[in-house]
């Protein structure tokens, strides 16, 4: 439904005089200098940081491995749903775990605020910050935030260097056009809003584990 | 006659910075930031070419606002958004009234933004029986509490965990063993978790928007803003015009620098994007997808040069935490929606130089702010913009004009300075044996009033200088 918004072009107005009047330039040097230590060794720095993060991060080299792990984690939580990106992929995982849990795919609808955990592939992984990058493609919005845990499951190939290289490659690609959603994950949900002191597991996933498959 | 903004400031200052536990637990609170943000600097191979950088790209958004905010407006618009312009507060709220009242909104979760307190809009939606929810769980303690954010960062800053427990015990009915903080996290999350389900509209600020991609940039720890915007069917955005960032790869400095600034992180838990409501083919997210973009006096700040470069901030805390004042008097005492260096500045801009002007005294010009500021905003100058401002609009009282006049006759006449000087030596002398300092006719009384009066030398720099200095 569209809004009489006539205070649309006054603001551009004011924005537009008052940009007539030019800054005189910054004395400071140009930011020509090198800001991060470059990233020698990506799969290395990324688990360095997902650590730091406080993430668990499991290589494994084959997709028998990585549903053996990711068995593993599904035994280790509470009974209860579970939900997962449709992709080809992760049916073929799921399968290979033999799970009993009943399952819930993102082609059905948002995840249930009851799910016990949601498995979920990403757009990349970025070795800098030790994030996952998610668009609403990986499952939608809510696949890496309602349920109490956030299962990855990604490719060695799929690690960038820093955010810049993996920014990049989110505009170039337009996948920014198509999805409404995208997200930079580091960690599990915490805060520090009590006398500063880290709490795990504040509103969103208390546990975040990324399966790294370093083999086809 | 009712208080005046710069006579309740020092009402309240003086109450704060007497409180010993205030301090202790704001001393602890900003030493353990600075200890993070000294390590999350190191991260860094050049942290003062971040902050360059990000100055240089936040000067080219600002001087091209309008070229950068029509790009985000055409590409929001393309996903099926909404962009509302909001010359003033009063516009703002009555547009997401509007959208409540049109789409039968009962409940509201909020994650934190500061233009929706800038802007009041939570009692704007209250008067039409909404229930608002902060979900942040600073703010949420602070609503509580129905005070206002104590830091734009960090809202519940000068709570200990006793505080809060009896907060929650009092508010929430349940009282948490030995106070303890994941206790006392689990119980806002359990709380807080039934109205993200059961609320119709998710109201959030956004840190940046990107004018490339059309989409907003939320930080936020804790994921509550990511509830706030996948869950509800109503996504509202409220945010200042200043905001933008032109391309969506400055974040690639802007995320690691703001999270360094604020918290002293490597980057937010959750740095997200969002770009309009739910798309065809994806999961979930929300119905509609709004964003109001607020001007309130920012168009008024960006034609004034001199300042202009106030709009570059990223509202990252750090010029409050290493503030000597804000660390004494809190932040409540400044009585606004933006507190310590940066709030001193902004706020004679957004809401009145006449009532706000006593804030830009507030500050000893140590200019601490500004060796902090990852945007290289130069606020202690911005504090002396704002006092000569405020001096040339009100003109000055008349005592204070003849005090000048005195101190300038004073300062061009050794004979006059060498016989005050020498008469207030003495007659400080006089009353320091009298056991006055510090009281009424001290006219030291306000450094006197609170410490061991300041020593009185024998004789004078002059005397001394004649001597050759010697001894
Ligand atoms: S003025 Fe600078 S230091 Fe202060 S909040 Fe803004 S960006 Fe941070």
């Amino acid at each position: 439904m569209p809004v009489e918004n006539p205070s649309r072009e006054l603001i551009l107005e004011r924005i537009r005089a008052g940009l007539r009047t030019p800054v005189a330039p910054h004395p400071g040097p140009r930011s020509d200098a090198v800001i991060f230590e470059p990233i020698r060794n990506p799969l290395e720095r990324f688990q360095q940081e997902s650590t730091a993060n406080l993430m668990e991060c499991t290589l494994t080299s084959d997709l028998a491995g990585a549903a053996l792990q990711l068995g593993k984690i599904l035994d280790s939580l509470p009974a209860g749903e579970i939900f997962l990106q449709d992709d080809p992929s992760l049916r073929r995982l799921i399968e290979l775990t033999k799970t009993q849990r009943p399952l819930r795919w993102s082609s059905e609808g948002a995840p249930r605020e009851a799910s016990e955990a949601t498995v979920s592939l990403a757009e990349a992984l970025i070795a800098q910050t030790g994030s996952v990058l998610v668009t609403a493609e990986c499952g939608g919005r809510g696949a890496s935030i309602v349920a109490p845990c956030h299962i990855v499951y990604a490719h060695a190939a799929q690690l960038v260097p820093d955010l810049e290289t993996a920014l990049g490659n989110l505009f170039r690609s337009g996948k920014l056009v198509r999805n409404s959603f995208a997200c930079v994950i580091s960690g599990s949900s915490r805060t520090a809003d009590i006398e500063k002191i880290l709490v795990q597991g504040a509103h969103g996933p208390r546990r975040l584990a990324v399966i790294l498959q370093t083999g086809r | 006659m009712s208080e005046t903004s710069a006579q309740e400031f020092l009402r309240k200052a003086a109450v704060k910075s007497a409180d010993l536990v205030h301090r202790d637990i704001i001393r602890q609170g900003i030493e353990s930031y600075d200890a993070a943000h000294l390590r999350g600097r190191l991260r860094f191979r050049d942290w003062d070419a971040a902050r360059q950088k990000c100055r240089e790209i936040k000067q080219e958004a600002i001087n091209h606002l309008d070229k950068y905010l029509l790009q985000f407006e055409e590409k929001v618009r393309a996903r099926g958004g909404h962009v509302f312009w909001a010359a003033n507060a009063q516009e703002a709220c009555q547009y997401v009234t509007d959208i409540a009242r049109r789409l039968g909104v009962r409940t509201v979760v909020k994650s934190k933004s500061m233009v929706t307190e800038e802007i009041h809009l939570s009692p704007a939606l209250e008067k039409l029986d909404i229930k608002v929810w902060e979900t942040d769980l600073g703010e949420f303690i602070v609503q509580l509490r129905n005070e206002p954010p104590y830091h734009i960062v960090t809202p519940a800053m000068h709570l200990n965990r006793a505080q809060i427990a009896d907060l929650f015990h009092e508010k929430l009915g349940e009282r948490i063993p030995g106070n303890d903080p994941t206790k006392l996290v689990a119980l806002a999350r359990r709380r807080l978790r039934q109205s993200f389900f059961s609320a119709e509209m998710g109201i959030s600020g956004a840190n940046f928007i990107v004018a490339d991609s059309g989409v907003i940039a939320i930080s936020t720890n804790e994921g509550n803003g990511r509830l706030c915007t996948s869950v509800p069917r109503i996504h509202v955005v409220v945010t200042g015009i200043e905001k933008v960032l032109p391309r969506l790869e400055d974040l690639a400095v802007f995320w690691p620098v703001l999270a360094t600034s604020g918290t002293g992180q490597a980057i937010t838990t959750y740095s997200t994007l969002i770009g309009g409501p739910r798309q065809a083919g994806e999961a979930d997210g929300p119905d509609e997808f709004h964003v109001v973009l607020v001007d309130n006096g920012r168009s008024r700040l960006l034609a004034d040069a001199e300042q202009r470069e106030v709009l570059h901030c990223i509202r990252c805390g750090a010029c409050l935490n290493t503030c000597p004042v804000y660390r004494s008097v809190g932040g409540h005492t400044y009585g606004t929606t933006y507190q310590g260096p940066i709030g001193s500045v902004l706020t004679p801009h957004l809401a009145g130089l006449r009532q706000y002007q006593h804030l830009s005294y507030a500050s000893s010009l140590c200019g601490a702010c500004t060796s902090v500021c990852p945007v290289k905003i130069d606020l202690h100058h911005h504090l002396l913009h704002n006092r000569r401002n405020a001096v040339n609009s009100r003109g000055s009282k008349l005592g204070e004009r003849m005090m000048f006049r005195l101190w300038r006759s004073t300062m061009l006449h050794p004979r006059i300075f060498v016989f005050l000087s020498s008469a207030g030596r003495r007659l400080l002398r006089l009353l320091y044996r009298m056991g006055l300092a510090g009281s009424i006719v001290d006219p030291m009384r306000a450094w006197n009033r609170y410490r061991s009066p300041v020593p009185l030398p024998a004789e004078s720099f002059r005397s001394r200088w004649r001597k050759g200095l010697a001894g």
